[in-house]
């Protein structure tokens, strides 16, 4: 019997560790310690007096489900429809998707099961894919006047709610680089390529050796800083659309497309400037938000998604941290320079086939709510913490990225142009991305893949 | 055993030597175990800055992560989801595959010979391959998700394969037929013969599969969640959704809630293990 | 069992397994190489056939050919690396010796990290542990992340495979060597065989049931290889780790090619029949009846 002392002695040991933890967490963990920054989920107060909202009493004790795919704001969804429910009597159920499902899969099982969900949030391909086979047409809501300039349409029909605005650029950390330069630094003073390497040139003056963070990951590359090429193409949804379809037609010649170089010198100086310049590949996600918060580094090419990591990162609200344009050549007048990607991003598509009539109705309540209700316009963006891209909107979301780009979208700073790719974009050209990241492949081999990559989609 | 001679001291040699290898590649095997238990305890900024820092050294040592994970799981409900379809399944297959594979092993028919075939074929389906069939046929036609029995079932079928052809190998290697002959002379029918002379004889191989099963079973994330959508029956693995960001995911609460996740089964193989030990044949035929 | 009652036999103890078996795996499998003859693309509620036209594409599939290749290199190493390790620490750790127990639930530890936790860790220990040695002792090989070089890469997914692999076949060897005939063994040890002539003529004989379905799991484990490949490297750097499981999932629901990812899961899986039961046939011919 002896012999087995040790391993009970490891589980015992274990178990004992993990479960006095639970206790002692149980006894004092609920208590919200000022100190404490793990706590970075400041609850914003919503203030729930008036409403003017008018519900529809019949649909009350109506059940709808909400698939998710926005894993940050799952919380936040929960909360919302609790409120939803308070107020309609419309239970919303929310489901949400996990990493390592794509959104797309998990509703197609749905569906495949006979269960599809009232509500799904899709990216804008995934509803492009799925919407006339079964989304029900919203093109008669209210909500669309608001929406102006929004709305994706398929064949003239509007199939989906866009739930948010994000935006996309280079992140710079204000204070960093003032502390390095030793004077302030007005963003605006940029305007062109040359600026930002002149400026980049004076960080490593200053000792910064490397001041840019560059993510490897597929995404990043493939979908955020490639589709430039498509979306500068004259700054709005239709030119991506046009830009992508001379590149299939073989009109538009890539190894001559000016955005096409332009935007690889771009590439070439975030590469020649970035942290991990050693190891383009070996680049990790969590440590270029640590490096950034903690000024290791002033840049980062990402969007305003990225503020809840660096607010997990001991970011504040009040620092502050804006976005500078994707440069792509020297002409301070060219929109490019001047202005950030901004667009509509999550999309709400309500289910047409399995839905009854009633649920029907009880989610177009739900997706109204949101942009007329005073209370469902705070949530939107209080707890959410979401851009919103309905102009009756009053409330400015709270964390300075979202800010720079809902002040940017409110002055006329920010182009709003979404290319709608076909959904392995991203993988397979990120992949494409990568290589020319780690010098192992030239300008020309990647122009060959992406004339590949549109070759195979005829 | 006899030591003294030079040949003994040269075995004694290669054991220490075998015994210095095993504890090098032991820690090897420990190492991603060790890991997580210590960054369960740090907040998230110290496991990406300083993820190897010992416990002591560390300012923000806490079991927050455990309370968050407990609370943000519903722990003590999907705990007990998981528990009744991990039991009902394990028993179920463990029941219905050592039967199976002993009516294979003994009868050498035709029906035994295709149904062994084509579970050692099907062991390589890629699950991929049958998931949208499977929630085609279960939910489009049958529309039984959502049912604890459903995803006990699939777990049942899905591992009988794999069970079967472990029980096969087993009692064909293991088990002798003298015994079983035995008690048909005495006069057990076949039921009485399975489940008191051959059943017992399965144990390490039972104790075995139960935790091999019962491991797949507990943590296992896409069948349930193709199955489950209830909120009230998600087990473990599908409560810790919520930890999983978009571009980045909460460390220090997954990897609380993997141990927690863990506990029953890392106890279950230490009560285990003493029935694969206690469960030697040898000398059953003399 | 005696030969009279046959059809009772059949009900009482092949039947409730099989019907379970035949419901959630065979009835699916059939469905979906219908799926493959079909135009259906996962979502649309017409299903046209057209016969053998998903299978032609992916003849053109050169991702996918190049994908297996890259599979079957995996698939030789892992097989051969788990099995000969977990022999030799399953043999080790039924000796006998004092606190093997402790050993024993320290090698199962790798069933117990899965997800998204095991790409982390591992991720950290290629990219973070590794290059800190290389920092500290200038080696080359540990100058840059394992992760971003393809072959390095490669080794790192058989490193991680074969250590989580080796946990779960260490358990099965264990019971095999718990199950062998003490009596036999020491009647070979009094028979005088030693070292290799008992291993080799003694233990591997009888451990062959043991070894015939740890080659096989291994076998078709790693053929089948998606959790540790999505999770550790994705197939980075720049797609050059892509499995052949991998891709199949990608084709089907990244590329929305169901028909075709379907028709391609079919191939891989009568290539990984055709292989292991050749192995199956093999290694089932040495075992020895009790």
């Amino acid at each position: 019997m002896k012999k087995h002392a040790p391993t009970r002695f490891l589980a015992l040991g274990l178990s004992a560790a993990l479960l006095a933890g639970l206790l002692s967490g149980c006894r004092f963990g609920f208590a919200s310690d000022p100190d404490d920054p793990n706590e970075v989920e400041e609850v914003e107060p919503i203030d729930t007096s008036v409403d003017t909202f008018e519900y529809d009493q019949s649909l009350s004790g109506t059940s709808i489900t909400l698939l998710n795919s926005k894993a940050e704001i799952q919380t936040a969804l929960v909360e919302m429809g609790e409120v939803f429910e308070e107020k309609s009597g419309v239970h919303v159920e929310v489901m949400p998707v996990t990493d390592g499902d794509s959104p797309y899969t998990k509703v197609v099982s749905l569906y495949n099961s006979g269960n599809p969900p009232t509500l799904s949030i899709l990216d804008t391909t995934d509803v492009i894919a799925l919407a006339e086979e079964k989304a029900a047409d919203l093109s008669d809501q209210p909500w669309i006047q608001e929406a102006e300039g929004y709305t994706t349409q398929i064949n003239g029909k509007v199939y989906s709610f866009p739930l948010c605005i994000e935006g996309r650029g280079i992140i710079y950390h204000k204070e960093v680089i003032e502390e390095t330069l030793g004077e302030t630094f007005d963003p605006s003073t940029i305007r062109t390529q040359d600026d930002f390497v002149a400026l980049l040139d004076r960080l490593v003056a200053a000792g910064m050796e490397h001041p840019v963070s560059l993510a490897m990951e597929d995404w990043s590359l493939g979908a955020h800083h490639l589709q430039y090429i498509y979306e500068t193409y004259d700054g709005t949804s239709d030119g991506a659309a046009e830009c992508i379809n001379r590149i299939k037609d073989g009109q538009l010649d890539l190894t001559t497309y000016d955005r096409m170089s332009q935007f690889l010198d771009m590439f070439d100086i975030l590469k020649k400037y970035n942290v991990a310049y050693r190891d383009p590949l070996g680049a990790d996600y969590d440590e270029m938000v640590i490096d950034l918060a903690d000024g290791k580094t002033a840049f980062w090419f990402n969007g305003n998604w990225a503020w809840p990591n660096l607010a997990e990162a001991d970011a504040e609200e009040d620092d502050e941290y804006g976005f500078l344009p994707y440069f792509l050549n020297n002409d301070p007048d060219d929109f490019v320079n001047q202005q950030i990607q901004a667009s509509p991003s999550k999309q709400i598509m309500l289910d047409g086939i399995v839905a009854t009539e009633k649920e029907q109705a009880a989610a177009k309540e739900f997706l109204n709510w949101i942009v007329f209700s005073e209370i469902g316009q705070q949530m939107l963006v209080k707890t959410c913490k979401i851009i919103p891209p309905f102009q009756n909107n009053p409330y400015e979301p709270s964390d300075p990225l979202s800010r720079d780009i809902y002040s940017r979208v409110h002055e006329g700073t920010a182009f709003n142009a979404s290319a709608i790719v076909p959904n392995d974009h991203w993988s397979v050209l990120g992949a494409a991305l990568q290589k020319y990241l780690a010098d192992r492949s030239d300008r020309a081999e990647l122009i060959d893949s992406i004339v590949a990559y549109w070759d195979e989609q005829q | 055993m006899n030591n003294t001679t030079i040949g003994g001291n040269k075995r004694k040699l290669a054991n220490a030597l075998a015994m210095i290898g095993m504890i090098i590649i032991f820690i090897a095997y420990m190492f991603p175990f060790i890991m997580v238990v210590i960054n369960s305890l740090k907040e998230k900024r110290d496991i990406i800055t300083d993820p190897f820092s010992w416990l002591f050294t560390i300012k923000g040592l806490s079991f927050d992560n455990f309370v968050k994970a407990f609370t943000q799981m519903d722990f003590l409900n999907a705990f007990k989801n998981s528990l009744i379809v991990t039991v009902s399944a394990t028993v179920l297959v463990t029941l219905l595959s050592a039967m199976l594979a002993y009516y294979i092993v003994r009868r050498n028919n035709i029906i035994s010979k295709i149904a062994f075939a084509l579970m050692v074929a099907s062991m390589i389906i890629p699950f991929q391959a049958i998931m949208i069939p499977l929630v085609s046929i279960y939910g489009g036609t049958l529309n039984v998700l959502n049912h604890r029995i459903t995803l006990i079932f699939m777990h049942t079928g899905f591992s009988m394969a794999m069970s079967v052809f472990m029980f096969h190998g087993f009692i064909k290697g293991n088990i002798p037929i003298a015994l079983e002959e035995a008690a048909y002379i005495d006069g057990c029918t076949h039921r009485q013969t399975f489940f008191k002379i051959v059943f017992p004889l399965l144990k390490p191989i039972i104790a075995t599969m139960v935790i091999l099963n019962s491991l797949a079973f507990w943590n296992d994330y896409l069948l349930p969640s193709l199955v489950l959508t209830d909120k009230e029956l998600l087990t473990l693995p599908l409560s810790t959704y919520s930890f999983y960001g978009t571009y980045s995911a909460d460390y220090g609460t997954i990897m609380a809630g993997l141990l927690l996740c863990v506990i029953p089964i890392l106890i279950l193989y230490v009560i285990l293990q003493k029935q694969i030990i206690g469960g030697v044949v040898s000398g059953a035929v003399k | 069992m005696k030969r009279k009652s046959g059809g009772k036999d059949f009900c009482g103890f092949a039947l409730p397994g099989l019907f379970c078996f035949a419901a959630v795996v065979i009835v699916p499998f059939i469905y979906g190489i219908y799926l493959t003859l079909t135009d259906w693309n996962g979502v649309s509620t017409e299903k046209n056939f057209i016969g053998g036209a998903n299978f032609l594409s992916v003849l053109k599939d050169s991702q996918f050919w190049s994908s297996l290749l890259l599979t079957f290199k995996y698939v030789v190493v892992v097989v051969v690396v788990v099995n000969i390790l977990a022999f030799a620490i399953a043999y080790l750790l039924t000796r006998g010796f004092k606190g093997q127990n402790f050993f024993r639930a320290g090698f199962f530890t790798p069933n117990l990290i899965g997800g998204l936790v095991l790409g982390y860790i591992w991720q950290f220990v290629f990219s973070r542990v590794f290059v800190g040695i290389g920092e500290a002792t200038g080696w080359e090989l540990f100058g840059a992340s394992w992760l971003s070089d393809p072959t390095l890469a490669f080794v790192a997914l058989v490193i991680v495979s074969v250590w989580q692999l080796s946990g779960y076949m260490i358990l099965i060897y264990v019971a095999g060597f718990m199950g062998l005939n003490k009596d036999v063994m020491e009647a070979a040890s009094i028979d005088g065989a030693t070292g290799w002539t008992k291993l080799r003529h003694i233990i591997l004989p009888l451990m062959m049931s043991s070894i015939t379905i740890c080659l096989f799991l291994t076998l078709s484990r790693a053929f089948m290889v998606y959790d540790v490949n999505l999770s550790l490297t994705a197939g980075a750097p720049y797609g050059t780790t892509e499995m052949a499981a991998m891709h199949v999932y990608e084709k089907a629901f990244t590329s929305r090619q169901f028909g075709v990812g379907q028709a391609e899961a079919l191939i891989l899986f009568v290539i990984v029949a055709i292989i292991s039961g050749i192995q199956v046939y093999l290694t089932k011919k040495r075992e020895v009846d009790a």
